[in-house]
Formats: C-alpha cells, sequence, structure tokens
C-alpha cells in the first residue's frame, strides 16, 4: 500500500508547530474558480463584449468576494451572488461610456437593414437594457437574462416584490421606446406584460 | 410587425437554476427534479451546454493560475473602493497572493515548455479535458506543484480536479508500495476534503480515473497493484485517466 498520511480536513492540525493558511486559500480560489468563474467571465463578456475587459472584471469580481467572504459564503446561492456582483461591476463600466452603449441599438438597427443580420434575442436585450434607468437594469437583467422569478429577484436584492415588478415595467416602457426608434418592424408581445 | 419576446423565466426553465445545478448548489430534491426536467427541455438543455461552454471559454482565456495572480494583485492593490476593514483582508490573503505568484513561477515554464515541445507527459491524459492540480503546503508556504517535481520532506500535499464535465471520480495514490485510494464518488470540482502528506521514497504517482457512471473501486486498485498507472482505465467504460508524478529527491 502506499505510504501517506491522511490529514483530516485538509489541514494540520492544531497541535501542528507550523500551519500554513496559504494552501487552504489557493483551495478555496481555486474552487470558486471551478465551479463560479465560467458565469462570471460569461456574464463579463456579454455585458462588455471586450474580452481583456471580461478577464479583468472577472479577477475583480472575485476579489470583491474574497474581500466579503463572509457575506458570500452566507448567500443562498453563491452562484447568483457572484454573477450579481459582475452585472452590477459591468453595468458600471458600461455607464461610464453611456452614450456608446446607447448608440449600440441604432448600430444593431442599421446591421440588421445592411446586412439582413436579425439581432440575437440577448444581444437585442443588451442594448435595450442601455435606455433603462440605472434602477431597472439590474433588475432586467435578473429577469431577462438570469431568469429568476420575480419573487427570487426580490429576495436576491432585498427589494419588495412590487418595488421589483415597477423596475420591470419601467423596462419594459423604455425597451417598446427603443424598439418603436430603431427596430420599428419589431414590437413586443401585447401579452408581454407583469 | 413582427413580435418578440424578451424571454424570462418559462414553466420549469430558467438559467439561473441549471447554473445552480452545474455549481452544485442545489438541494437533494430540487437537483433530481430539474435533471429530470433537463432531460425532457431542449431549451434547458441548450442553457446547460452555453453555461459548459462560457466554463471552456474561461479555462482557455484566463487559466487558474494567471486567475489566481490577479485576484491576488487586486487584493494586495490599495484603491479608492476600499473599506476600512481592508487591512485584515490583505492579511488573511497576503499568503493566497504569494502562493499564485509561486504557481504562476511554477505555470510559466510549463506553459513555455509545452509551446516548444507539445503538451508534457503526465498532466493531462486522452484529450478530455480533465486536469490534476496538486498543491504543497510547507515551512515556506503554499504552492502549486509542478508536475514531476520533487516533493519536500514533511509538505502537505492537497488534489484539486478539473473534471470536465464526468460525473463520478476515483483517485489514487500510487507508488513501489503499491496504490491507496484518495477518493471515490461524485467528480466535484474543488480541491479534495483531506490533504496527505506522502511518505514514500522514490517515485509515486497520483492518477484520477474520471467517468459518467460509478466506478468499481475494488476493480480499480486490483488494476492497478497488477499493471500499475497504464492499467487505471476501466475495460469497457469510458473513462478518462488523468495522471501526476511525484519524485522525492534521493536522501544524502
Amino acid at each position: 500500500m502506499a505510504r501517506f498520511a491522511v490529514i483530516t480536513g485538509g489541514r494540520a492540525e492544531a497541535r501542528s508547530p507550523s500551519p500554513s493558511p496559504a494552501l487552504a486559500e489557493v483551495g478555496l480560489l481555486e474552487g470558486l474558480y471551478l465551479r463560479h468563474a465560467g458565469a462570471v467571465f460569461g456574464r463579463c463578456r456579454w455585458l462588455l463584449r471586450d474580452e481583456e475587459a471580461a478577464k479583468d472584471a472577472t479577477q475583480e469580481v472575485f476579489a470583491r468576494a474574497l474581500r466579503a467572504l463572509p457575506e458570500f459564503r452566507e448567500a443562498a446561492s453563491p452562484s447568483t451572488w457572484l454573477v450579481r456582483i459582475a452585472t452590477h461591476h459591468c453595468l458600471n463600466e458600461l455607464r461610464s461610456g453611456r452614450a456608446r452603449w446607447k448608440e449600440e441599438a441604432v448600430r444593431l438597427a442599421e446591421l440588421r437593414r445592411d446586412d439582413g443580420i436579425a439581432p440575437e434575442r440577448r444581444e437585442l436585450v443588451r442594448v435595450l437594457i442601455a435606455r433603462a434607468d440605472e434602477e431597472e437594469q439590474e433588475v432586467a437583467i435578473m429577469y431577462y437574462v438570469d431568469e429568476l422569478t420575480q419573487a427570487e429577484i426580490a429576495a436576491a436584492t432585498g427589494k419588495s416584490l412590487p418595488t421589483v415588478r415597477k423596475r420591470l415595467r419601467g423596462f419594459l416602457a423604455a425597451a417598446r421606446a427603443a424598439l418603436a426608434e430603431a427596430f420599428p418592424d419589431l414590437a413586443l408581445p401585447e401579452g408581454d406584460d407583469l | 410587425m413582427s413580435a418578440f419576446s424578451l424571454g424570462g423565466p418559462g414553466p420549469g426553465c430558467s438559467v439561473s437554476r441549471v447554473r445552480r445545478l452545474l455549481a452544485g448548489e442545489l438541494p437533494d430534491v430540487e437537483r433530481g427534479r430539474l435533471e429530470e426536467h433537463l432531460g425532457g427541455c431542449e431549451r434547458c438543455q441548450a442553457t446547460r451546454r452555453e453555461l459548459e461552454e462560457e466554463r471552456r471559454a474561461v479555462e482557455s482565456a484566463l487559466p487558474f493560475p494567471a486567475f489566481a495572480s490577479g485576484v491576488a494583485e487586486r487584493l494586495a492593490a490599495p484603491g479608492p473602493d476600499r473599506r476600512a476593514g481592508s487591512p485584515a483582508a490583505l492579511r488573511r490573503f497576503a499568503p493566497l497572493a504569494l502562493a499564485a505568484s509561486l504557481a504562476l513561477a511554477v505555470a510559466l515554464p510549463l506553459v513555455l515548455r509545452m509551446s516548444q515541445h507539445g503538451e508534457p507527459e503526465g498532466t493531462r491524459l486522452k484529450g478530455g479535458g480533465a486536469a490534476i492540480t496538486v498543491f504543497v503546503a510547507d515551512a515556506a508556504g503554499a504552492r502549486a506543484l509542478a508536475n514531476g517535481e520533487a516533493v519536500p520532506e514533511n509538505a502537505r500535499l492537497r488534489v484539486s480536479l478539473a473534471p470536465a464535465g464526468r460525473r463520478q471520480m476515483a483517485v489514487a495514490l500510487l507508488d513501489r508500495d503499491g496504490p491507496t485510494l484518495l477518493y471515490a464518488g461524485p467528480a466535484s470540482a474543488s480541491p479534495l476534503p483531506e490533504a496527505f502528506e506522502w511518505t514514500g521514497a522514490s517515485q509515486g504517482t497520483i492518477l484520477a480515473v474520471l467517468a459518467d457512471a460509478p466506478l468499481d473501486v475494488g476493480a480499480l486498485l486490483a488494476r492497478l497493484a497488477r499493471g500499475g498507472a497504464g492499467a487505471a482505465a476501466p475495460p469497457g467504460q469510458a473513462a478518462e485517466v488523468v495522471t501526476f508524478s511525484l519524485t522525492r529527491r534521493s536522501r544524502p
């Protein structure tokens, strides 16, 4: 039998003269990376549309998670918590170049008119979100992209259910106006209300 | 005028729920219900494929050593939004910064060697994408051990697997004294729960067998005892075998 000695829990016993926490910390980060980095990177890449910026944002999100480790560990869903931090971070980045982001709906419409390329659903959601108010953007992403229910959004954000519904209605109004302007042949279904 | 749907959660369908499933966050009952739903829902199957693609994308664009180094740098750097409690966080993760830098120092020559000579023998076999990382901690701190690098005396080792979508795995340590099972059960993209100290001499191998169906552990140990690491693959079962070489510097 191979010769080895198990160290319970992956850490040295308390009586060990020189326990090093570094192994556990690297193990913690690698566990987070393997479980959640794909989703965080995917969110950052979708919102920022720039791979290098998405890589920076992904690392920033995990650094924030480690700084807020107790809060992160208490989250009902670590993946929802991390993706929400990623969304928040990227929306802030985009807002700093808000005019450019808002113009993307027009560029997407031009592309469609010139080349006949139909906008992909999530890409269209992304440019429509640019037209919404700050408070509506995060809720709209959680509902239309992450597909959380309104009750789940309320629980994750600490907002009341009527507030979540109000934010979604605000986003829908902005989305309808943006569609009428940039994509006059597209309309949200009449029944697509909340 | 054509109707355009923004989407949103559907009956039983939710991107975030599939994401939680893949992250291993769902309780048993909910997991069973969602797995049953996934079996017949093309929309959720497409979501799962997309999430798996995102994971492959980050592993390609931002491998763990570079990621860890970047996170450690951000933790160490002062910034405008740092709260008063940050020094404690920095102290807590200072070893991480060091370990990540060391991991990068280990990984960089490996990457360079791979670019010059192809994939190094032993770290990853049979092309499925699974990989083993072995962390070593001793009095000098913690770092990723390079494949084949000498294991320091009295060092603690901890194995971490990237199972690349496989559902089951068995991890064993094999040296001249024979095989020992380190873990058998559901495949998880995280470090194994136990660290261990390798007390063997000369050479050893950590090997992981990853499959979609449960593995016969007794048969695996018997094959390893008889035929060594080359006999790890279970006959008649689709599986991936990944190995990592341990060596011990000869004592003076």
